[in-house]
């Protein structure tokens, strides 16, 4: 009891300068404290609903966040050398404590964090959320941009990860991704020899890759991100908070001069307004702390219980040591990248005597096209203010069925490029055995 | 009036100022973005390697008579080289669409494709486990993404010791034979 008391004096003393002595001072206390600063004073309860957002933002931080952790330690344990980097990630598996648990979680989250990201991703698409509401000076699009970025990063964190093993599985992953940058017009050999520090995957590769992603990637993406929520901020929250703005007008009231700040206290008068129909209104509303705290805590335990959970029914593959003469047969991209892999498969075009790579059409040019229409969609999205922070708006209904389409498109590659590819890229069952392969001719 | 041209002057020595003022503003501006993008080029400059310590793209391969009749494969060169006797070739091993290796595929049943307008019965072909690319003996591709044939290198001699020399920097038409 009393060594509790001491803790909660101490994290007193850390967190706070003051603490406060009344409801009204206790809301001021909200801007003084570090970690409740983060969030809003006051959160529409609808913006906390589990069927609007599902919380896929937050789940895809978290991830990031175990991502960090658990990245954290296995720098200290893995060594990226070419003779070392396959040996110190056997050692990681089967001789260092909890080592196998630390790197299924690591790849756990990491395919995880794909899948979030994106779902997120299909949900602001699907709800309008990247158009502007009500508040003034919101810029959705640009915050819908800033998350195609993101998603960007974060296939780009997974696929320089995929190389550090350095087994066969990493290695024909790299090679035939770093092929299809290869293809691209006039710089395509150039940007491969940058991206591989000379012409083969070999130990200046593995040093690039590895200081991608363990720095330089995460960084962009801790900066970004803190833009993002800053955004969402700035954007009025939530779509679905301006949706109930507009049910609201239905019974007129004047939009009231709910708070004035001083600028931190260091400006005499009030010269920052906030004014808003909604935070002020008790029945919409409740304090972010402890509601949205204690929602966010709960979305972190369940995301961490999942991925401790998956970790140990799925553990982390390893493969034979790189070998650049050998190629699995067959060889696989990452998941997320099969649905490209197929396209690259079909993409070859002959006319005349003049042929395509299908690495173009199918790695660079097609989804190139693919993120460019994602970018320009919000600023042609022309649907009505009644069509903001809903599921699936009538209004919109062309449009989703648009977008549905080419994710489900590129679900059923991404499945049959997963589960339906076997030996020279053939088509079998998920039930029918392989025939039996040699390994060299 | 002599107070008006002072204060005139001084008037005109603020303009002065001023200007000199935006100058060296400008110029301060200047001087530190071009150390910035100096910097940011030099930077990224270091990371593109002027030495390569790679495997030189002409080795030995031993002496002719040395090579097993017909084919083998050169695992860490991914070179395919043939031996038909006294004429020898070389086919590189790497798919022409994304860079896999290739595998030496034998027909349960020979058959005949036309090469190069001549009709030739082939007991093999070339497949790729990456993408399903299927090439014939002589490395044409026939099926699946690969947009061009399989490389085919230049064997020479070497003078010295009378080993073959495979050269990776010299592409060679599909008739090139070495006869020895």
């Amino acid at each position: 009891m009393h060594m509790t008391e001491t803790a909660r004096r101490m994290w007193k003393k850390l967190t706070w300068t003051w603490s406060p002595g009344s409801e009204k001072e206790a809301g001021d206390a909200v801007v003084k404290n570090m970690l409740l600063h983060w969030f809003p004073n006051k959160v529409s309860i609808s913006s906390m609903s589990w069927s609007y957002s599902m919380w896929l933002g937050t789940v895809s931080f978290v991830l990031f966040l175990i991502l960090c952790g658990t990245g954290l330690v296995l720098m200290f344990l893995y060594v990226p050398s070419v003779e070392r980097a396959y040996s110190s990630v056997k050692d990681i598996e089967f001789v260092v404590s909890f080592g196998w648990l630390l790197r299924s979680m690591h790849r756990i989250s990491a395919h995880l964090m794909v899948a979030s990201v994106f779902l997120h991703m299909v949900r602001v698409f699907l709800t309008g959320a990247y158009k502007n509401g009500t508040a003034a000076g919101a810029n959705r699009p640009l915050n819908w941009i800033v998350g195609l970025t993101l998603l960007v990063l974060t296939l780009l964190l997974s696929f320089t990860g995929y190389l550090l093993p350095w087994d066969q599985l990493a290695y024909w992953a790299i090679t035939v991704g770093t092929n299809i940058a290869r293809s691209a017009p006039v710089v395509g050999e150039w940007m491969r020899f940058v991206l591989l520090g000379g012409t083969t995957i070999d130990q200046g590769t593995l040093i690039r890759f590895y200081v991608l992603h363990v720095f330089f990637l995460p960084v962009i993406v801790l900066f970004l991100f803190a833009y993002h929520m800053w955004r969402v901020r700035k954007d009025g929250g939530l779509a679905v908070v301006d949706k109930e703005d507009l049910n609201r007008t239905a019974v007129p009231a004047d939009p009231v001069k709910s708070k004035t700040y001083s600028l931190l206290g260091i400006t005499n008068g009030t010269s920052v307004h906030v004014q808003t129909k909604v935070v002020e209104d008790e029945s919409t509303t409740v304090t972010s702390s402890p509601h949205l705290l204690r929602r966010i805590l709960l979305v972190s335990l369940l995301t961490f219980a999942v991925v401790v959970l998956l970790s140990v029914v799925f553990p982390a593959p390893l493969e034979a040591p790189a070998n650049p003469s050998v190629t699995p047969n067959p060889a696989k991209a990452p998941w997320y990248f099969l649905w490209l892999q197929e396209i690259v498969t079909v993409t070859t075009v002959t006319i005349g005597s003049f042929t395509i790579n299908g690495a173009l059409i199918g790695g660079i040019l097609l989804p190139g096209a693919l993120l460019a229409l994602a970018v320009w969609w919000p600023y042609r999205d022309k649907s009505g203010p009644g069509s903001v922070g809903v599921w699936l708006s009538p209004e919109r209904k062309r449009q989703n069925m648009v977008f549905i389409v080419i994710c489900v498109v590129i679900l059923l590659f991404t499945v049959v490029g997963t589960f339906l590819r076997g030996p020279y890229w053939n088509l079998y069952w998920p039930w029918e055995s392989w025939p039996d392969m040699p390994v060299k001719f | 009036m002599k107070l008006f041209n002072l204060t005139k002057t001084t008037e005109a020595g603020e303009k002065n100022d001023e200007g000199r003022r935006g100058f060296l503003q400008k110029l301060g501006l200047g001087a530190l973005l071009t150390s910035l993008a100096g910097v940011a080029y030099q930077s990224f400059r270091s990371l593109i390697p002027n030495v390569l310590y790679e495997p030189d793209q002409r080795f030995k391969l031993g002496l002719p008579a040395n090579l097993p009749e017909g084919i083998t494969f050169l695992d860490d060169r991914r070179l395919y080289v043939f031996k038909e006797g006294k004429s020898f070739y070389a086919i590189s091993g790497a798919c022409t669409h994304l860079g896999c290796t290739v595998k030496y595929a034998k027909l349960a049943q020979p058959r005949t494709v036309e090469v190069n307008g001549t009709q030739a019965t082939i007991g093999f072909e070339f497949h790729c486990p990456c993408h399903g690319s299927k090439f014939t003996s002589d490395g044409t591709n026939y099926a699946g993404p690969a947009p061009r044939p399989l490389h085919w290198y230049r064997l020479e001699l070497s003078p010295d010791d009378g080993q073959l020399i495979a050269d990776l920097g010299q592409e060679v038409d599909q008739g090139f034979r070495l006869t020895v």
